[in-house]
C-alpha cells in the first residue's frame, strides 16, 4: 500500500513551497538555507526514482562476485587501492558518476570539461 | 562577554588601537572574516581581520603574513599586512589583520561585473601573470613552516585523507590509482597558493585587485595553481570560459608565460585530476562531519551531494586526457 501523495510528489511540493512562498519572505543566511533545503528536496525526489541497478549489474560482471551495491563498491575500492582493475573499472565508474551527478544536478553531464 | 567582543578587544591589544567590528565578511569552517575599523586618535582605518576557529589545524598567522609580504615583493596584488598573531590575546586563535581593498569577491558578482568578453580575458591574463610572479618564489625563500610536497607525497596525503573518511568512494580511489600509474616528471618546487580561484580574489573595474585566502599555501609543483584555477567547479555554470567562468585557458597561459612562467600541459592535467580528488575528499569530509553529528549545518550535509560532480569531472579528465 502507498499513501498519496507519494514521497516524490510530496518532496517536489515541499521544494516548490520553499522556493515560491518561503524564500521570498526571507533574506540573508536564512534565505540561503531555504534554497539549500529546497534543492535537497529535489535531489531526494530524483534519488528515490533511481535504484542503481545498472551500477550493481556492472560491478557484479566486473568483479565476478555477488553482493549489495555497498559490498561490491568496497571490493572494487580494495582492488583499485591494490593497483588492480583501473582500466577495466573506469567506464563503469564514469557511467555511475554521471548517473549520480544527474541526480545531484540535472544537466551536469551535458557539458564537457 | 561574547566571542566577538573578545576578538575586538584582542585585536585592539594586538594593534595598539581601538578596534570596532563593523561586519562579517564570511564565516567558514576554518575561520571567520570580519570587517573592522581601527580607531587611532582622529583617524579611522578600515581593515579586514581573519580569525581562525582554534590554534589547532591552522596555518600560523605569522607564516601567512610572511607569505603575503613575499608575494607583494614579487608583484602579486595582495592586501597589506597590518598585524598578525599566532595566539590572539584573550581569544587563543591565530589572527591576521590586513588592509581593506574595495572590489567584488562573490564569484557570481565577479562574473556579472565583467562588462564584456575582453574584460574576462584580461582578468584571466592578470591571474596568469600573478601566478607566474608568485612561482618565482622558490623553495629556499618560501616560509619554512609550509609543507614541501613532491607529486608522490601529494598522492600519499590524498590517500591518507581518503582512508580517514568513513565512506567508500571508488571513483576517487580510481583517481589516486591513475595519478600513481601516470606519473609526471618532478619539477622545481615553488611557493604555491593552492586555493587561487574565482571566490578567493578581489576584482575591481581594472581587474585583479588582490589574491586572498593563503591558508592552503604549500611548496610544490607550480602547475597545481593553474590546474585549480581552471577546474569546472569554479566556473559557476559558465563552462564556455574554463578559467573561473570568465576567461580562456589561452588568456591565462599568455599572462603566465608573459610574466616568465613555464607552462606544462601534462602536469596541469595531472594536477587537475589530483585537485578534483582533493575537493571530492574535502566535500565528502564536510558531509562526514554532518553524518557523524559533529555539526548540524545543512550546508555541510549538502556538500555530500556535490561529491558526484567532482567524481564525474575527475573521471572525464582521465577519459579525455590533456587539453593540448
Amino acid at each position: 500500500m502507498i499513501d498519496r501523495p507519494d514521497a516524490t510528489v510530496l518532496l517536489e511540493a515541499m521544494a516548490a513551497t520553499l522556493t515560491d512562498t518561503v524564500m521570498p519572505e526571507l533574506s540573508g543566511g536564512a534565505q540561503h538555507q531555504a534554497r539549500i533545503v529546497a534543492n535537497l528536496c529535489r535531489i531526494v525526489a530524483r534519488d528515490l526514482a533511481d535504484d542503481a541497478t545498472d551500477t550493481t549489474a556492472a560491478l557484479t560482471a566486473l568483479l565476478g562476485a555477488e553482493g549489495s551495491l555497498d559490498d561490491l563498491a568496497a571490493v572494487l575500492d580494495h582492488r583499485l587501492a591494490a593497483g588492480e582493475l583501473l582500466d577495466e573499472a573506469l567506464p563503469l565508474l564514469l557511467a555511475d558518476a554521471a548517473r549520480r551527478a544527474e541526480i545531484a544536478k540535472p544537466g551536469y553531464t551535458d557539458d564537457t570539461n | 562577554m561574547t566571542r566577538t567582543e573578545q576578538i575586538a578587544i584582542g585585536l585592539g591589544d594586538l594593534i595598539g588601537a581601538e578596534v570596532r567590528i563593523t561586519g562579517m565578511a564570511s564565516v567558514g569552517a576554518q575561520r571567520a572574516t570580519f570587517f573592522i575599523d581601527i580607531l587611532d586618535g582622529t583617524s579611522t582605518t578600515p581593515a579586514v581581520a581573519q580569525v581562525s576557529a582554534s590554534v589547532l589545524g591552522s596555518v600560523p598567522a605569522s607564516a601567512e603574513a610572511a607569505m603575503l609580504r613575499l608575494a607583494e615583493q614579487v608583484g602579486v596584488p595582495v592586501p597589506d599586512v597590518i598585524a598578525a598573531s599566532d595566539d590572539l590575546p584573550g581569544v587563543g586563535a591565530p589572527a591576521l589583520v590586513v588592509s581593506r581593498i574595495e572590489g567584488r569577491t562573490v564569484p557570481r558578482q565577479i562574473l556579472r561585473g565583467l562588462t564584456d568578453d575582453a574584460a574576462g580575458e584580461s582578468l584571466a591574463r592578470q591571474c596568469g601573470e600573478a601566478l607566474a610572479r608568485l612561482h618565482t618564489i622558490g623553495e629556499a625563500q618560501a616560509p619554512a613552516s609550509l609543507p614541501r610536497l613532491s607529486h608522490t607525497a601529494y598522492v600519499d596525503d590524498l590517500e591518507a585523507k581518503l582512508d580517514a573518511l568513513d565512506d567508500v568512494r571508488p571513483a576517487v580511489r580510481a583517481g589516486l590509482a591513475w595519478l600513481r600509474a601516470n606519473p609526471i616528471p618532478e619539477a622545481p618546487i615553488t611557493l604555491v597558493h593552492a586555493d587561487f580561484r574565482n571566490g578567493n580574489m578581489i576584482v575591481d573595474d581594472n581587474g585583479l585587485a588582490a589574491v586572498l585566502d593563503w591558508e592552503l599555501a604549500q611548496v610544490t609543483d607550480p602547475m597545481q595553481d593553474l590546474a585549480w584555477m581552471c577546474l569546472r567547479t569554479w566556473r559557476f555554470g559558465n563552462d564556455a570560459n574554463p578559467v573561473g567562468g570568465f576567461g580562456s585557458v589561452a588568456a591565462l597561459r599568455s599572462g603566465y608565460e608573459a610574466a616568465g612562467g613555464s607552462w606544462r600541459a601534462d602536469a596541469i592535467h595531472w594536477w587537475s585530476v589530483a585537485r578534483c580528488a582533493w575537493w571530492a575528499i574535502g566535500l565528502a569530509g564536510q558531509a562526514a562531519a554532518f553524518t557523524s553529528g559533529l555539526t548540524d549545518a545543512i550546508m555541510l550535509a549538502a556538500s555530500g551531494r556535490r561529491v558526484p560532480e567532482l567524481e564525474y569531472d575527475l573521471l572525464r579528465l582521465i577519459a579525455d586526457g590533456p587539453a593540448d
